[in-house]
């Protein structure tokens, strides 16, 4: 095969010599010290979109661009760039022709001068026409440069422009990367490009796997690299798997080998996040599988998997019934090491950390959760807020009274009691050694203290959801206490002055609303929020801890969780801006029960494509921006006013709409409502068509602005309508 | 290896490196970094290569010697490399090849870790070397320290002695170390931690913590107004200051709400030293600057 090919192949290379734009492939490799596994995702996307807007304003073609990468390694792989620039035609327009000769015809100084600063000979000036008049002109053709000259010049400004959210010094270039970068490779083909970033020069020599030994030698670094295009191939003789994609399949394939051995799998809930971590930490991955002993399994189930993943990165196993096994994966990062005493290590680390949680688990035993309370006077929720004690205590009469507004009275006590342990856990050893276990050690320990069932439930589930998409509580005690506490947190850091601004959240208050408002709407919990912002608010101003001033508007917190609102409609519903605007701004009352908007929302969204909506808003619009303008407020009509069959007609479809629609809203079938607005259509039309609002006699034109004002008030019941983008009609009247 | 040669090999190690083997400050201190060899030293333009064994207090990890890992006095070797040498990573790893560990048999990790001392006004950023999924060392590239920004960057090399030593004995406890062939390190400290550990949760005498705390700041502020510019003997209190705190920080003494207070206090008298030290030595003329340059490591260690 290869000797039939050889020929054609030849001939071709000879070709594209002769036209003296070749193609090569490119590598910049930057080589680092282990660059943090979270940053190099991004890194990667960074570079590969920094290299491609380089390309482009170098005006360099390739065919394809990627990048590769290991926590030692950036590198930017672009295949056939074209050895040259592609040229570049430019016309340089100077002064006016006027100025440019005089009148006999000779070339002024203004015209030898601007030659001169282009280079050329005044006879190689042209004349160009441009709307101004004409003009002396000068033709430029750029001719490409070679790309390594190109290359050379610009890839310092690319590697100048990689950010990382945290970067460091470390020599005396004090140029800032997330770890210090110790050499640089750039080569295009076999040729290599000079260049200086860092007070590194670049070559082609890069560093191979630390710790890479094959048949018993140690291969090491350094690395001469010869060809740009057989980098990944080179680099994989030296213990480097430059591609991310490489390393996942080989991790996924080893430990199905392992697990399959161990009549396991690994679990699914960490899975993806703890291959990523691995994929990115290693250069050649090696996974192993280590066992504990069956002691520890007698732990709680998420402690074992915290112990394991948090500090040591481990993959937990289950077994086919789903239980934990005594077995975890680690992922190495060396084929070559001695495997036994690799796994022996990461057993005795693990067992340590295993035996600090047994040893926590007894000890917090040995006091309840009740009597732990007082310890949260030590626990400070916020430097302006007061204690976890304050906070509880909060927490506890806001959910009890919420429990009230359900007409669930009978829970009352749980709501207490829930309320009052809900962050007992945070004075726990446990609590304190692994942070994400609130809540599920508190779980845990209420039931060891012989807690009710709810009660311990209710603990657990209180920090659901903990992210956006995360499952809900599900007994109400759990509800309520989740919703008191974030409520409490939204309202206190609103009453201190701490309202997030901007797009940053860093006390986590919009994932708090948000997950108010999927608790509320997905487990139909009628509770009126802007009774439960006052209430909140209420009860901080009752423990003298509020530094709310005295203008501080509940309604500014209702205006956050509502904002929230339509975050959530917009992104599980598909529901359009105008639709949400339209609901939520109507009148406060209206606003205080989030299913119930959500029903509006739903409903108006619904008849949005009937065909007679869009006119209906047109003619509701224009009555709507009457009743504005003339700020007009009352509804009662005299009918022995009315001049026109249009005015009475138009009457007769409001008094009985008033009645339908009212019938509907209190039985929130707003779908219906909406319905029942449609019949106003033609008598909309008709009253604009027929009448002039603005009548000499002011009997006349008072009483069609009354009835303007109660069709108005009518809609309004519903939604702001005047929000509704009618982009149909708009196109129509057009 | 012994626990006793294991400090010998590092000593040994890190002096063909070209490092002055500087000794332990005898002042109490949690950890190897509040000695001046690196706090003060890392600051300014001067080069400084150093190495020494540091004992660390923190009373509120002692277990009154029960638990096998954890302890309130243990030993830490630490090496300061100021400016931060481009083979820093390379030097350490053959520091771990000169204790007999075979990097070539285990697997050795550079995992992120990012480092800052909020009493010191001092970060960086580095990782903890892991071991077969134990954390040997901290690495870490200093960026501020005493609040002023590192230039040139000192690299700074934590061992925790006993881990390490533990790995190499294959022992499960740290009191089964061998600190010689016949005296095991539990016969040297256990007793001590066990008393330690009474004194530090029970016994301490907080009014006598407080005031001290109180008087030592003071002193030290006051020594930093003194004409002559008492900068090292100030350092020291700012150093107690800090270990006072400690105690009573195990001693359950500090409320959460004090605790911020507390740190903010230690900072600025840590800020004010490495200030006052910068200037100090300014107007000395930097004297180490005129050292003469060390020859390179990898020279020397061939002379050896």
């Amino acid at each position: 095969m290869a000797s039939q090919n050889k020929t054609p192949t030849k001939t071709k290379n000879i070709s594209s010599r002769k036209s003296k734009v070749t193609s090569l492939p490119l590598l910049l490799e930057i080589g680092t010290e282990e660059i943090p596994t979270k940053f190099l995702p991004q890194a990667l996307q960074d570079l590969a979109d920094l290299g491609t807007q380089l390309f482009r304003e170098c005006r360099l073609n390739y065919d394809q661009i990627r990048t590769v990468g290991t926590s030692r390694r950036l590198a930017l792989l672009v295949e056939g760039v074209q050895s040259r620039q592609s040229s570049l035609t430019q016309e340089v327009v100077g002064p006016p022709k006027a100025a440019g000769f005089d009148a006999s015809g000779a070339p002024t100084k203004a015209a030898q001068g601007f030659a001169k600063s282009q280079g050329v000979l005044v006879e190689q000036l042209t004349i160009k026409e441009t709307p101004k008049g004409l003009y002396l002109a000068v033709e430029r053709r750029e001719k490409g440069e070679s790309a390594k000259k190109v290359l050379m010049a610009s890839l310092p400004g690319l590697l100048a422009k990689l950010n990382f959210p945290k970067a460091m010094r470390w020599n005396a270039s004090q140029i800032k990367f997330a770890r210090p970068i110790r050499w640089l490779v750039a080569l295009l083909g076999v040729h290599t490009i000079k260049m200086e970033f860092a007070g590194l020069t670049s070559d082609e020599m890069t560093q191979g796997h630390r710790f890479c030994q094959i048949k018993g030698k140690k291969k090491g670094q350094p690395v001469r690299l010869t060809n740009a295009a057989s980098y990944v191939a080179t680099m994989k003789k030296h213990g480097v798997l430059v591609d991310p994609n490489e390393r996942w399949v080989i991790i996924e394939q080893q430990m199905q080998d392992l697990t399959k051995s161990a009549k396991g799998k690994v679990d699914p809930v960490h899975r993806a996040e703890l291959i990523e971590e691995a994929v990115y930490g290693v250069e050649y991955p090696h996974a192993i599988i280590g066992k504990f002993s069956n002691e520890f399994l007698a732990l709680p189930k998420p402690v074992l998997i915290s112990s394991m993943k948090e500090h040591q990165g481990f993959l937990s196993v289950l077994g086919k019934d789903g239980e934990l096994l005594p077995k975890f994966i680690a992922v190495t990062n060396t084929p070559w090491g001695n495997t036994k005493l690799m796994t022996k290590g990461n057993e005795r680390v693990l067992a340590a950390r295993l035996k600090d949680a047994q040893h926590f688990f007894q000890e917090d035993k040995k006091q309840t959760l009740h009597d732990r309370v007082p310890a949260l006077d030590g626990v400070i929720f916020h430097h302006k807020l007061g204690t976890m004690r304050q906070k509880v205590e909060r927490v506890q009469d806001l959910a009890e009274w919420m429990a009230g507004q359900l007409g669930r009275d009978d829970l009352k006590s749980a709501c207490q009691r829930a309320g009052l342990l809900s962050k007992a856990d945070l004075t726990t050893g446990m609590v304190g050694e692994f942070p994400n276990l609130q809540g599920v050690m508190g779980e845990e320990y209420a039931r060891h203290d012989g807690e009710p069932e709810e009660i311990c439930k209710a603990i657990g589930e209180h920090y659901l959801p903990r992210f956006p998409d995360d499952q809900l509580p599900v007994s109400l005690p759990g509800n309520l206490v989740a919703c008191a506490d974030r409520c409490d947190s939204i309202v206190s850091f609103f009453a201190a002055g701490m309202a997030p601004s901007g797009s940053e959240d860093p006390l986590g208050l919009r994932r708090a609303a948000y997950g108010v408002v999927r608790i509320i709407t997905e487990n139909s919990l009628e509770l009126n929020i802007v009774a439960s912002v006052k209430k909140a608010l209420d009860i901080l101003d009752g423990q003298g801890r509020s530094v709310r001033g005295k203008t501080q508007n509940p309604l500014d917190v209702v205006a956050f969780i509502l904002d929230r609102l339509r975050f959530y409609g917009r992104n599980t519903m598909g529901l359009p801006e105008d639709v949400m605007e339209a609901v939520t701004r109507v009148r406060p009352e209206h606003t205080a029960d989030v299913g119930d908007l959500l029903l509006r929302m739903r409903a108006l969204q619904g008849i949005l494509s009937h065909q007679d909506f869009e006119t209906l808003m047109l003619g509701f619009k224009r009555a709507h921006r009457i009743v504005e303008k003339e700020a007009w407020r009352q509804t009662a009509v005299i009918p022995e006013h009315f001049q026109h069959e249009s005015e009475k007609r138009l009457s007769r479809v409001l008094t009985k709409a008033q009645q339908e629609v009212t019938d509907c809203v209190t039985v929130k079938d707003y779908a219906g409502a909406l319905q029942n607005l449609l019949p106003f259509k033609a008598p909309i039309d008709d009253f604009f068509a027929a009448v002039l609002v603005n009548d000499s006699d002011p009997h006349i034109r008072e009483n069609r602005l009354s009835l303007l004002t109660a069709i108005d008030h009518l809609f309004l019941t519903i939604a702001d309508f005047s929000c509704i983008q009618s982009v149909g009609v708009d196109v129509a009247r057009g | 290896m012994t626990f006793q040669e294991i400090i010998l090999s590092l000593h040994q190690f890190w002096k063909s490196q070209d490092c002055i083997l500087t000794q332990p400050y005898d002042t109490e201190k949690g950890a190897g970094t509040f000695n001046p060899s690196t706090f003060l030293r890392a600051i300014g333009p001067e080069p400084w290569r150093a190495a020494y064994i540091e004992p660390c207090r923190r009373p509120t990890d002692g277990r009154y010697g029960e638990n096998p890992n954890r302890l309130q006095h243990y030993f830490q070797y630490q090496v300061v490399l100021k400016p931060a040498p481009a083979d820093s990573q390379d030097l350490y790893l053959q520091s771990l090849a000169h204790l007999g560990l075979d990097s070539y048999q285990h697997d050795i990790q550079f995992l992120q870790d990012d480092w800052e001392s909020p009493t010191l006004g001092a970060w960086g950023l580095g990782w903890e070397v892991r071991l077969d999924g134990m954390e040997i060392t901290q690495f870490t590239y200093f960026q501020e320290v005493g609040s002023l920004e590192m230039n040139p960057v000192t690299v700074e090399l934590t061992y925790g002695l006993e881990r390490i030593a533990m790995y190499l004995q294959g022992v499960d406890t740290v009191y089964d170390l061998q600190w010689t062939e016949s005296v095991l390190y539990g016969e040297l400290y256990h007793e001590s931690e066990v008393q330690w550990s009474i004194y530090n949760f029970e016994a301490a005498d907080v009014t006598l913590l407080q005031t001290s705390f109180d008087r030592f700041e003071q002193e030290g502020l006051q020594l930093l107004e003194h004409p002559r510019g008492l900068v090292l003997p100030a350092y020291d209190y700012c150093m107690k200051c800090s270990h006072f705190f400690n105690i009573l920080d195990a001693r359950g003494a500090i409320s959460v709400a004090q605790r911020t207070g507390y740190i903010g206090r230690v900072r600025n008298l840590a800020r004010k030293c490495a200030q006052a030290y910068y200037e100090q030595r300014e107007h000395m003329g930097f004297p180490l600057l005129a050292r003469k340059a060390p020859t390179s490591g990898q020279k020397l260690r061939k002379k050896l």
